[in-house]
């Protein structure tokens, strides 16, 4: 359960995204976090309000946007991958040892006041 | 001045400021020529026995000391320096894995320029570590032969990160009926390609592979 340090993290991130605009409060922001990131979406959502009391997110809405896996099938080509085959291409089985998309930890928008 | 809302785009990672800290580590290790090796598991895998064993085994051969990251407790770091090797232990709280500013901050306790490698045991986890760089020239993940076949699956991102796999206790392999294929298969799966050794560290089997390992050498 570290999703209380990286709910930390993030409204470090937007903070000094915040500052560099001369905002004063963050409003909402979007997250994009990948299957394979180890980290679990409701466990960071619920970790958010209490980590943003007292900070210029208090109150913020968090939407997170979930980002599947996909690898690199040698057959295939990009193939959307799933979590109980590991990185193997669903439709031949042969591995995919990179993963293209899904190991996402990203701030990926602000909305600010 | 507006005060009508304004949309931004960011695109930037959570942990930049963890990785930044951990390109800083990773330069400190580099410029002192030491090897840093972060090992992590689930609590009970058996780092500690690994390195115990180690300790005992390469004392003499090369330097080595260790960071070790505990919830509570000085034990584990006591428990290594029977071996006459410097532990130090990293007390995280309600902390549940060591990051980049953690190690950074134990590292002047050290006189780098005298070790060969330096262990980075992390907390027993295989969840939360995974994130978090520590500036590493390698991570080793381990699996006990007790803890289910299945587990590389279970916890795909820690697998997914490993540059070895270690399977311990496998001294007790039969008894717990342990199937090696089966978990190799598993491991292949979160990582493909990855190197795999099986060791025990309490009976000595397959620690010619993990010394290699250790000391940045290709695997017998």
């Amino acid at each position: 359960m570290h999703e209380a340090s990286i709910a930390l993290s993030l409204i470090g991130v937007a903070t000094e995204t915040l500052h560099e605009h001369g905002g004063e409060r963050v409003t909402a922001l979007t997250v994009r976090i990948g299957q394979w990131s180890a980290v679990v979406p409701e466990a960071l959502q619920a970790a958010f309000p209490a980590a943003a009391q007292g900070t210029p997110l208090q109150g913020a809405r968090l939407s997170i946007v979930p980002v599947p896996g996909v690898g690199a099938c040698p057959t295939h080509g990009p193939v959307e991958l799933q979590l109980a085959l590991g990185l193997r291409c669903p439709v031949c089985d042969l591995p995919t040892p990179t993963l293209l998309q899904g190991d996402e930890l990203e701030l990926d928008e602000l909305e600010l006041e | 001045m507006t005060t009508a809302p304004r949309i931004v785009t960011v695109r930037q990672n959570i942990l930049k400021d963890n990785d930044r800290v951990a390109a800083d580590n990773r330069r400190t290790f580099q410029d002192a020529g030491v090897r840093a090796i972060n090992l992590v598991s689930s609590p009970g895998a058996g780092k500690t026995a690994l390195l115990e064993r180690t300790l005992q085994d390469l004392q003499g051969q090369i330097g080595m000391a260790v960071a070790v990251g505990d919830l509570a407790t000085e034990n584990d770091a006591a428990r290594l320096r029977q071996w006459g090797a410097q532990a130090e232990q990293i007390v995280t709280g309600t902390i549940c894995h060591l990051d980049a500013s953690m190690v950074q901050a134990v590292l002047p306790r050290f006189e780098l320029a005298a070790l060969d490698v330096l262990f980075l045991e992390n907390v027993g986890n295989l969840v939360c570590p995974a994130s978090y760089d520590l500036g590493e020239a390698a991570r080793a993940v381990l699996i006990s032969t007790t803890e289910g076949e299945d587990k590389p699956l279970k916890y795909p991102t820690m697998f997914n990160t490993a540059d070895v796999v270690v399977i311990t206790k496998m001294d007790i392999a039969e008894a717990v009926e342990f199937d090696s294929a089966l978990c190799r298969e598993n491991i292949d799966r979160a990582r493909p390609g990855v190197q795999v050794i099986e060791l025990s560290s309490k009976k000595g089997s397959g620690l010619d592979a993990w010394y290699s390992f250790v000391r940045g050498l290709p695997l017998p």
